[in-house]
Order: structure tokens, then sequence, then C-alpha cells
């Protein structure tokens, strides 16, 4: 017997509400950890991500270093009450190594990591809260902990998912449209020079598709990026306490 | 007028280059968090990396053979070589020194090792220590003034306070460094060490990450 397809579609509305290029609501604190060099809480629909980051500083063990840059390392992980899947195990599993490894490489592009040789920085994030979209949730609030830290970067990055449902692409999506959709991805851009710094693809996109999830996706990313100035913002000049760090 | 800057955001429509900065296709964009004011732009945070003949505040971290390492509250660790020193050194004293050489790997070169005895250090973030020298050393004159402290300022972001009201002289600094970047610093940091002063103490007693040395129950 055939199972009953759920719609995720109705009325010319997603199920969950929204319009196709609407966001879930967006929340980014900057400073919430006071021993990290930089860090903030990113809470994005149901996703709530921490990031922190260490850093510049020495390198260890020494033979990784790099006499012509920083070198970056990223950590991302899902904490074992995340989600309805299972993240118990201990240590990093295959799928959290991956995301380490992509966002490593988006913050290798945008940090300026010459003027820091031989020294290494280190990003976390962790995830307390899953619904879909967290690795551009957690880069998103790794780029603002890395900003918080004093790291000079060349933007600002951030990014959404963009996917496709029925037919339709969608702007953010969620959990459910992720396992439910036809196709997705997650996009992480840099607006000052429109570069495209992470893009991972699951399911099939036509060629003109992909040019409209890129409109989309720069859309989108200018509203991810208002948010998080705006939280940087309020840190340093609405409540002015960076300096808590030494209280 | 003043703007809040984050990375990425073009400061200049020329090519300048200054600390925080960076020039691409023509253009100065900003690297750290600043402000940027009329007619320059402060970076907000940043970290101190060693250069030649800047006065900083080391913590011994290691003793070697030829030397000792000192923390410069950087990415980077100075070298003071035993080479010409006439005194030795524990881990964990605090030194000012001056910067010889530094090279293009950021390894600092460190002389005239003086050992600071007594006092209090704090860290603040280095970007902030121009304001809290002042315009020719105005505010540290203004707080020696008022708390009766000697106060020796290291480019580093560490500032060393030895005398009777320290607890205020600290005060002072934090309150500098958190509002460096707002309007009327000088007239703020006067008018508070005025009330503070004529209330004869400081209520909150505020701890110091470092004691630059050991009192001797501790020992």
């Amino acid at each position: 017997m055939e199972k009953e397809k759920k719609k995720l579609i109705v009325d010319g509305k997603r199920v969950n509400g929204r319009g196709f290029d609407d966001l879930r609501p967006l929340k980014v604190t900057a400073g919430v950890l006071k021993r990290a060099d930089g860090s903030a809480m990113i809470e994005w629909g149901r996703n709530k991500v921490l990031a922190a980051v260490y850093g510049p500083r020495e390198v260890f063990p020494k033979h990784l270093s790099d006499v012509k840059k920083a070198i970056i390392n990223c950590r991302y992980s899902m904490a074992p009450f995340s989600g309805m899947e299972e993240h118990g195990r201990s240590g990093p599993n295959r799928r959290a190594i991956e995301i380490g490894k992509v966002a490593k490489h988006v913050f290798e592009n945008a940090v300026l990591t010459h003027q820091f040789p031989k020294t290494q920085i280190d990003i976390s994030m962790e995830v307390l809260q899953s619904d879909g979209g967290t690795r551009v949730a957690a880069i998103t609030a790794a780029s603002v902990a890395l900003a918080d830290a004093g790291i000079p970067m060349r933007d600002l990055v951030q990014g959404v998912s963009i996917g496709r449902v029925e037919g339709q692409l969608i702007v953010d999506l969620d959990k459910y449209e992720d396992n439910l959709g036809e196709a997705d991805v997650p996009l992480i851009v840099s607006l000052r020079s429109k570069e495209v710094l992470l893009f991972q693809q699951d399911g099939r996109i036509s060629r003109e598709e992909l040019q409209k999830m890129f409109e989309l996706g720069f859309k989108g990313a200018e509203l991810v990026r208002d948010v998080q100035v705006q939280a940087l913002r309020q840190r340093y000049f609405e409540t002015g306490d960076e300096l808590n760090n030494h209280g | 007028m003043k703007d809040f800057i984050v990375p990425g955001e073009v400061v200049y429509d020329q090519p300048r280059r200054f600390d925080g900065s960076f020039v691409d296709r023509e253009k100065t964009f900003a690297s750290v968090l600043s402000v940027k004011y009329d007619d320059r732009v402060v970076a907000l945070k940043g970290l101190y990396t060693p250069v030649v003949s800047d006065y900083v505040i080391g913590i011994i971290k290691h003793e070697l053979f030829s030397g000792y390492k000192v923390d410069l509250n950087s990415p980077y660790i100075g070298m003071l070589s035993s080479r010409d020193l006439r005194e030795r050194f524990e881990v964990g004293q605090v030194i000012s020194v001056v910067i010889r050489m530094a090279d293009e790997v950021k390894e600092a070169e460190l002389v005239e090792p003086r050992r600071l005895w007594g006092g209090r250090v704090i860290e603040i973030p280095a970007v902030k220590i121009p304001r809290v020298i002042g315009r020719n050393n105005s505010m540290v004159s203004l707080l020696e003034q008022y708390t009766g402290c000697r106060i020796f300022v290291g480019k580093n972001g560490r500032v060393y306070v030895k005398g009777d009201n320290t607890s205020l002289a600290i005060e002072s600094v934090m309150k500098i460094a958190r509002e460096a970047h707002m309007h009327g610093l000088t007239d703020r940091i006067k008018s508070f060490l005025e009330d503070e002063t004529k209330a004869g103490h400081l209520a909150s007693e505020i701890g110091s990450p470092f004691q630059a040395s050991p009192s001797p129950e501790t020992k």
C-alpha cells in the first residue's frame, strides 16, 4: 500500500506558514561566552547554535604551523540532545567532520590569515538544538564570533539554505522541508565580493534553477547580514560591556 | 559623526593603508570592527603584534638555557636573551621590556628588562592603549594625579598600577577601555575620578588576573 504523500506547499504557502522566500525568525547575540576571545549565539527558527573563537594562538602540535599564514581549525558538533535523530555517540561523526572541513574552507577564504603567521585560530560551533540548516546557522554565528574576537576578515560571511519542494524554489528550509523536499543547497556567500564560499548540493537541480537559487541566496544573505551587524552594534554601543571578560 | 563599521565595509573610496583595513580594487575596506569618525577610522578590536621599540609588559613563561620566553599578551612569544642579562628571573614574574627586533614571522627579541615589583597588572585590548595614554600622556597624568598611583602602560595592552588606590586606577582604566569609542571620554573620566575620590573609597574591590609579585602567603 502506498503511503499518502504529505504536501509541503498548501494554497501557495509552505506548510509552516512562510512564503517562498521568507526566512525563519533570526536572532544573533554576540559575546555570550566570557572566556572565549569571541563568541556568538544564533537562534534561527528552532535552530540554536553557539560559536566560540580562540586565537590566534600558538600552534599545537608545532609541526602543523605554517610560516606564511595562520591555520584555522573548525569543529562542528551536534549536542546529543539537539535533535530527533541520534547524536549520542562520543566524538564527531562523519557528517560533523565534513561540516567542520567545509567551514574551515569558508573561513580560510574570509580571514586574513597571512597577518598571523605561525598561529592557529580555533573555531568551535556547537549545535544545541537543530531544525534543518544548522551548517549555515553555525557558520553565520562563527562569522560574528570572529568579528567579536577582532580577527581581521575580508568580509562578514553569512548564508542561507535554498531548496526545491514540489517544483518550487524556497529559502531557508526547516528539517521537514529538507528531508521531504526534492533538493537543497546550503550556501555561504561574501556579499562584498559576490563570492560563493560554500556550495553543497543534495538532489538534482537544473542550471536555470541554480541561477535562481544564487539570486535567492544572495537576497537572503543580505537579511542575515543586517541581523549580524545589529548584534555586533548592540554589543559595542548599546551595552558597552565587552570588557566583562576581565571582571 | 561616527559610524559603526564591520569587516568588509567600505571606509574610503581611495586606497589607504592603516591598521584594521585592507585594499581591494582601489577601495579601502575595514577588516575588523571599527568606528569611523570624520577624519579617521579607529579599530574597536585588534590583537597586539610586536613592533620594534615598543615598551611592553611581559610575563616570564619559560626559562631556557639561552634566555627566557616572555608572554606578551599577543599570539607571539618574545625571547629575552640571557647573554647580556645581569639578573635572573623566575617563571611568572612580571617585567617591562623593550622590543629590539621583530622579524617577518613576528618573533620578537626583547631587551632592557625591568622587574615590576608589587602593584597589579590588568589586560585591556591593545587597540585601546592610545586612549589610556592620552594626548601627550594627559590621561595617564590625570589618573596618576587623582589616584596617587604609579601607572605604567605597555603597548601590548597590559597596564601596571602601583600605589594606594589601585582599585580606583584599575576601575578607571577599565572604564576608558570600555568607553574609548564613545564621545567625551576625558570629561567623563575626570568626573568619575572626582566623584570617586570625593567619596573617599571605592565600593567594589576589583580582582585582577595577575599579581605582579606574589604576596608572601601565596608563595
